[in-house]
């Protein structure tokens, strides 16, 4: 996994500005927590993301991390959206 | 009342286990052993211990099973089995076999993996399981792979050696001996197969994924095979009297025959390659009645030739069992007819023959209050309508009616509790369907109108949901038995309730064709009404007022058309539109918005109710317009009253029709001798012009198109030329037709045809084509032997000068079959290429269903979208996509309130500020900035908030919506209306770019790499100002190869040497230097000399073929640039410039100095998904597909593209939706194998002893049960009560 991460150069700009990547925030444990809560589920029923995506490597998330994805949303203005971190096989 | 029976206690299938069956319980399970290899002896009687002994079930009406004593209606049929004489492989689980084979040790049969790996492994494997709840399929993988490199086994030491496995069934081992001889192969035999997979150790199983408990691996080496009972081959007797045998029935004939003789050379000691021969022809005789498909082997044949349906075949494909049986059945209770329409029938009725209706039933109980009426059914029997077919008494006892001798007598015995069979009557629900049902409008619930003749009939206005028109078309209808259904169907289903589709929250149902004709005709401002023809209409229109006051009285009353067709518009109605009628004419005027007065009568104001200006045609209730006088209805008035408002509608049309009539005659196609002039001189003007072309073509003065060859450059000016000559002369015929003309009339009012059919009628039928392009196929150089090859003439490629009035010549007529042939051809391809879409996205989909709290999940919980579309409305419920139509609420409550003094700005904002909650951000600043200009009172303020929080509240979809299944349709249904045009030509210049519905399949599979990759690449601030910035962009993007830059490359191998001479044009026009040629050009094992535009490359030290090698790449050799793009254009859009590539590679171009890295996009999904995330990758998605859509005009709201992308998306990387995806993702084996991939799916089930949970939608299907959806969603629970208490 290090390896690869070697190989590949970190991209000179920043894909959160690009107009395509929404907003990705890295949840903390409590807020995790709370959005588990909230949906009723355990983490693996959100959708994934991979650790070697990369907004998930631009914020430094980890497998097991939960990120929260603010989209700008043609119907609605603005909608959350959550992904759990997962490794690559 | 006492008669009441008990209902049975609802059982219910939780789920299905799959498993392997081992020895003994194959022997447990069995009835027989079969022994004789024969069926009946010469009385037909069933051979004792053969494969048709009775003990195996009873096939025979009134024969008793032998084993359960039941009769074949109720016997389930038992199972035989077959002691095989030695063991043989089970074909479907030989893969499993030899991996198993090649990671375990032969000696020990541990895997080959030491304690330390297991254990890290068996960790890892735990914590996979607790943090996915699954095992990645790629996890098991790598352990084999792992295992697999293990030379020698960690446990016991022992050497291992390779296994190959031969193709089907058989294994060998590669023994090596001494260190450098050649390994020997050595054949293992299916009993040292199963030796071996018997040591592996439970343990070690269960690391591999696989449950021990349901599946011993040695299991899938078969000792015992099991002989299916006879209802499942059962055999028929021909009218000559000879039994036919079912295949499977030969098939096991042929085990048993080759099994004896097996166990028989055994016994006797016969030699070993005897046995071995025998042995072999077993096992193929096994593999073959398993699976008759097999690669490799020759499938087993029937004696006439034809191969054998063994158990696989069974199972797989269209007609098989999942498919063909299990996931769809033949029904009773349905009828098949052609339809004919009847715009007298009311839009939720079906007009239903007499003969019918008294076929079809319904179970009706009777009562205290119906016995009367049903004793008058009973009598009059199953032929006279009204009857009953037949009786069903309390104790479930059928009567057929047909077979009673005196009806009355039976009448007579009728009591409460009793069900009676009646005939189908008028005011029945019945489900009403066409195929091929593509949505959900496919199916609709009408009520029964029992009328004479043979045929269905249904209101015009229906035909679009079911795309039916009536040149034969034939449709099913289906009765529903319970009351639950019953009513299920006239809440949910009826016609009325679904005029609003959900793939864009418009109404699909409304007039069409004719209806529209006479719209235009009667609600023209030149149709005045005399007071018979108004009393006529008004009563078609069902009004009952008092006669209307007439619009002119002297000389004579007359009243307008405006005037009567505004009595069917409701009170209080406002509306305000342009016609169908204003797109035929280009006038400022309606783009500058002052529109109330328009010359053409084409802007329709209604208020109150009251038709003022304006035709009524297409745009105002024509089906499938959104936003349109009908649809306002709807929306407004709701089902009940639309309904109304399109039955008045159609009947008052359908009656002004008649008193008016409509005809369209060959005369109306005439046009005068002038007109025909303007319209040759216009073609043969057109025909110098290509001649021109064609000149300077040959002079090679022709300038050529960027991107083009001169070839091609040229067929497009003279496509161009040629398609502009045909447009000019239609419209010289267009001029000179007026509003009087009928093929006018019904192209402006949308009801059928174009300005340009009319144009191909009378003045020119134009181009005809193939692929876009002339025609240019037959002859080498020329279509017909009538042309000279070479000749690019107007004539000589298609096209053709006459119009279809004055007849096609016999070349033209060849030329115009052609292109129809076309025609043909592509709507055959194009519905086989939807429909296999629509089927992989229903069947992705079915499973995704709205939830309680608004999240969108699978049939495992797993979230999809966290809230639907994310806004949660629901489309159907939308007003064209929109939660809330706003403009339209507010300038109601604007109306509707007492007038008062304006609030301020501060006020409306707290008020709306309230309301966050409960709406969606888009709304919410939506409804603020309309309430700050609107400048209404308080109250007005408090009462606009009100409603449109009210409003978005009941457009929100509701819990166990199967969102799934909607957007698939919604996106899947449109497909069959798409061209299948693959190329499409951006802008002014030309570029390459699959458009329609190859675009779409390739989205949804979501290819490695589209067909034609481009990017849009946006510049930075300082480059998008001017064409010369952007071209230096361009350059560093463009690919160029030494072969574009040098104008000879000559290779020399007496020398060993190749001379390069540079370009300098084409140098310059790609800003290449000569030191960035030096500095690429580094061939190893060369010395390169540059001397001003000179290149030399000398061999230092190659050989001849290395060098032929080298001399052959050097034209691609890459210089500048990034090698997937091909093309550049630079363009000017919306004021800056930019560039557009063919050929795509995101990741590189976004680190060009100059691109604006905000902005640029590939068009390849799973580039973006790499370079950007898969965030960015779903945007991709959603936008390339909303693109094409939008590109072919159809309307599909952008929520259903969401959730396909979202759920493409939803694993981390980009699925195809279909069995390598999505599909294959499904939690439900059943589904699994229902779909595509079916030995396999069951195969892997067993092996890993998956339960399937029953959860999604086609296994219920499957297994009978309610689905989980909508209201089967819903499930009464009661508290139960102790029996002390209350």
């Amino acid at each position: 996994m290090v390896k690869k991460q070697d190989k590949e150069k970190e991209p000179s700009y920043d894909v959160f500005q690009h107009d395509l990547v929404p907003k990705h925030i890295l949840l903390k444990p409590d807020e995790a927590k709370a959005a588990l809560e909230h949906y009723h589920i355990r983490p693996f029923q959100l959708p994934y993301v991979k650790v070697s995506d990369p907004a998930a490597r631009a914020i430094g998330a980890k497998p097991g991390d939960i990120i929260k994805v603010i989209r700008k949303s043609v119907t609605a203005g603005e909608s959350d959206f959550f992904r759990y971190v997962v490794e690559e096989f | 009342m006492s008669v009441q029976t008990m209902e049975e206690a609802h059982k219910v299938i939780q789920g299905i286990r799959f498993t392997l069956l081992s020895p003994t319980d194959f022997r447990k399970l069995s009835a027989v052993e079969v022994q004789a290899a024969d069926t009946y002896d010469e009385d037909g009687v069933p051979i004792v211990s053969g494969l048709m002994d009775g003990r195996l079930g009873t096939l025979e009406p009134r024969q008793k099973c032998k084993t359960c004593g039941n009769t074949a209606s109720a016997c389930p049929g038992h199972f035989g089995h077959i002691e095989l004489a030695e063991p043989v492989v089970h074909v479907s689980f030989a893969k499993l076999t030899h991996r198993l084979l090649s990671i375990t040790c032969r000696n020990c049969g541990r895997i080959m993996l030491s304690d330390e790996k297991i254990e890290k492994y068996r960790i890892r494997h735990a914590d996979l399981k607790f943090r996915l709840n699954t095992i990645p399929d790629a996890f098991l993988d790598e352990i084999i792979k792992d295992a697999k490199k293990t030379q020698q086994c960690p446990h016991c030491g022992q050497k291992q050696y390779q296994i190959e496995h031969g193709k089907p069934t058989t294994f060998t081992e590669l023994v090596k001996g001494e260190a450098d001889a050649a390994p020997a192969p050595v054949r293992l035999t299916p009993s040292t197969v199963r030796e071996r997979l018997e040591r592996i150790p439970d343990d070690d199983l269960v690391l591999l994924g696989m449950d021990p408990k349901a599946a011993r691996p040695e299991w899938a080496i078969l000792q015992v095979m099991p002989v299916p009972p006879v209802s499942v081959r059962p055999s028929i007797t021909l009218e000559s009297g000879i039994r036919s045998e079912d295949d499977l029935t030969h098939k096991l004939v042929d085990i048993i025959r080759i099994n004896q003789k097996l166990r028989e050379a055994l016994e006797s000691g016969v030699p070993i390659n005897i046995i071995q021969e025998l042995h072999e022809l077993l096992q193929y005789h096994v593999t073959t009645y398993f699976d008759n498909e097999v690669s490799g082997l020759p499938p087993a044949r029937h004696r006439s030739g034809r191969a054998l349906k063994t158990l696989c075949q069974r199972l797989k494909g269209k007609e098989g069992r999942f498919r063909g049986n299990l996931s769809g059945k033949r029904v009773d209770f349905s009828a098949r007819t052609v339809v004919s329409p009847d715009p007298n029938l009311d839009i939720n009725e079906v007009g239903v023959p007499l003969d019918v209706a008294s076929r079809l039933t319904i179970p009706e109980k009777t009562t205290a209050t119906n016995v009367e009426e049903m004793k008058r059914l009973i009598e009059n029997g199953p032929d006279n309508y009204p009857g009953a077919l037949y009786i069903v008494r309390p104790d479930g006892r059928r009567v057929r009616l047909e077979f009673v001798t005196d009806r009355k007598v039976v009448a007579d015995a009728i009591q409460p509790g009793f069900v009676i069979e009646r005939h189908l009557r008028d005011g029945d629900i019945v489900l009403f369907n066409r195929q091929p049902s593509l949505h959900r409008m496919s199916i609709m619930a009408h009520r029964v109108k029992v009328l004479p003749y043979k045929t269905f009939r249904l209101n015009p206005t229906v035909c679009p949901p079911y795309n039916a028109d009536f040149d034969g078309d034939e449709m099913n209808l289906h009765v529903p038995q319970g009351e639950e259904a019953r009513t299920e169907a006239r809440l949910l289903m009826q016609v009325q309730d679904q005029i609003l589709s959900p793939r864009y929250g418009g109404p699909i149902i409304g007039a069409i064709r004719d209806s529209l004709t006479t719209a235009f005709l009667l609600t023209q401002k030149t149709t005045l009404l005399n007071r018979d023809q108004v009393s006529k209409l008004l009563a078609a229109a069902g009004y009952d007022g008092p006669m209307l006051e007439p619009a002119v009285t002297r000389p004579e009353e007359r009243w307008t058309g405006k005037q009567v067709f505004s009595v069917v518009i409701p009170l209080g109605f406002n509306f305000i539109s342009k016609s169908n009628l204003s797109t035929y004419y280009k006038c400022q005027d309606c783009d500058r918005g002052v529109m109330h007065e328009c010359p053409y009568d084409a802007f329709i104001v209604i208020k109150d109710g009251i038709l003022e200006r304006g035709v009524i045609d297409k745009a105002s209730i024509g089906a499938e317009k959104s936003e349109s006088l009908f649809h306002r209805i709807v929306k407004d008035y709701g089902a009940e009253e639309a309904r109304r408002f399109l039955n008045s509608v159609t009947r008052l049309l359908d009656r002004f029709m008649i008193l008016r009539g409509f005809t369209y005659a060959f005369d109306e196609l005439n046009i005068p001798d002038a007109t025909r002039d303007k319209i040759k001189k216009a073609i043969e003007k057109a025909e110098e012009k290509v001649n021109e072309y064609i000149e300077s073509y040959r002079k090679a003065t022709l300038e050529r198109l960027p991107g083009q060859t001169l070839e091609e450059s040229l067929e497009l000016y003279i496509m161009n030329e040629l398609s502009r000559a045909r447009d000019v002369a239609g419209e010289y015929a267009d001029q000179f037709f007026n509003m009087e003309n009928s093929g006018v009339i019904m192209s402006r009012a949308g009801a059928r045809g174009s300005t340009l059919n009319i144009a191909q009628m009378t003045a020119s039928v134009g181009q005809q084509s193939i692929r876009g392009k002339r025609i240019l196929r037959g002859y080498r150089g020329r279509a017909l032997s009538f042309f000279k090859p070479g000749d690019a003439g107007a004539a000589a490629r298609g096209f053709v000068y006459n119009c279809y009035r004055d007849g096609l010549d016999p070349i033209e007529f060849f030329f115009h079959a052609m292109g129809g042939r076309e025609g043909l051809v592509d709507t055959a391809v194009r519905t086989q290429q939807s429909g296999y879409m629509q089927r992989r996205l229903i069947n992705a989909l079915e499973h995704l269903r709205v939830e309680y709290d608004g999240t969108v999940r699978d049939s495992r919980g797993n979230i999809i979208q966290v809230r639907y579309g994310e806004d949660g409305v629901d489309t159907a419920k939308s007003d064209h996509g929109k939660a809330v139509n706003i403009d339209r609420l507010v300038e109601r409550v604007r109306l509707t309130m007492k007038k008062g003094v304006a609030s301020s700005k501060d006020y409306v904002e707290d008020e709306v500020e309230k309301a966050r909650e409960a709406l969606s951000p888009l709304i919410l600043n939506k409804l603020r900035s309309t309430l700050v200009n609107a400048k209404l009172p308080r109250g007005a303020v408090d009462e606009a908030v009100a409603e449109v929080i009210e409003n978005y509240k009941r457009a929100l979809v509701e819990p166990g919506e199967a969102a799934g299944i909607v957007s698939a349709q919604s996106i899947g249904e449109p497909g069959t209306q798409m061209t299948l045009r693959t190329f499409h030509f951006a802008g002014v210049r030309e570029q390459n770019v699959t458009l329609g519905l190859p675009r779409l399949i390739e989205i949804v599979d979501a290819r490695k790499i589209p067909s034609t990759p481009n990017m849009t690449v946006f510049l930075d601030a300082k480059h998008r100002t001017s064409r010369e910035k952007a071209q230096e962009v361009a350059t560093q993007l463009t690919h160029s190869t030494l072969g574009d830059i040098a104008s000879s490359i000559e290779s020399d191998i007496t020398r060993m040497r190749i001379d390069v001479k540079l370009n300098p044009q084409a140098m310059r026009d790609r800003e290449v230097s000569v030191q960035e040629v030096r500095d690429q050009v580094k061939p190893t094992g060369c010395e390169v000399k540059v001397e001003g535009y000179r290149m030399e490359i000398k061999s230092k030290d190659l050989e001849i073929p290395q060098f032929r090698r080298l001399a052959n790449k050097l034209p691609s050799h890459h210089i500048k640039g990034i090698p997937a793009v091909k093309r550049v254009l630079v363009l000017e859009e919306k004021g800056e410039w930019m560039i557009r590539t063919e050929g795509s590679s995101l990741a590189l171009a976004l680190e060009v100095p100059g691109v604006d890295t905000t902005r640029t996009t590939s068009n390849n999904i799973n580039e973006t998904a790499v370079v950007l995330g898969i965030e960015a990758a779903r945007n991709i998605i959603v936008r390339e597909a909303l693109g094409v859509l939008e590109e072919q005009g159809l309307d599909v709201d952008i929520r259903h593209v969401m959730l396909v992308a979202d759920m493409m998306t939803s694993s981390g990387e980009v699925l195809q939706v279909g069995r390598h995806g999505v599909s294959g993702e499904k939690a439900s084996t059943l589904a699994k194998a229902a779909f595509e991939i079916t030995i396999p799916t069951i195969v892997d089930a067993a092996v890993k002893g998956i339960t399937d949970q029953l959860r999604g939608v086609a296994e219920n299907v499957i297994v009978g049960q309610q689905i989980p959806m909508g209201t089967g969603l819903i499930e009464v629970s009661m508290s139960m009560q102790r029996k002390g208490g209350k």
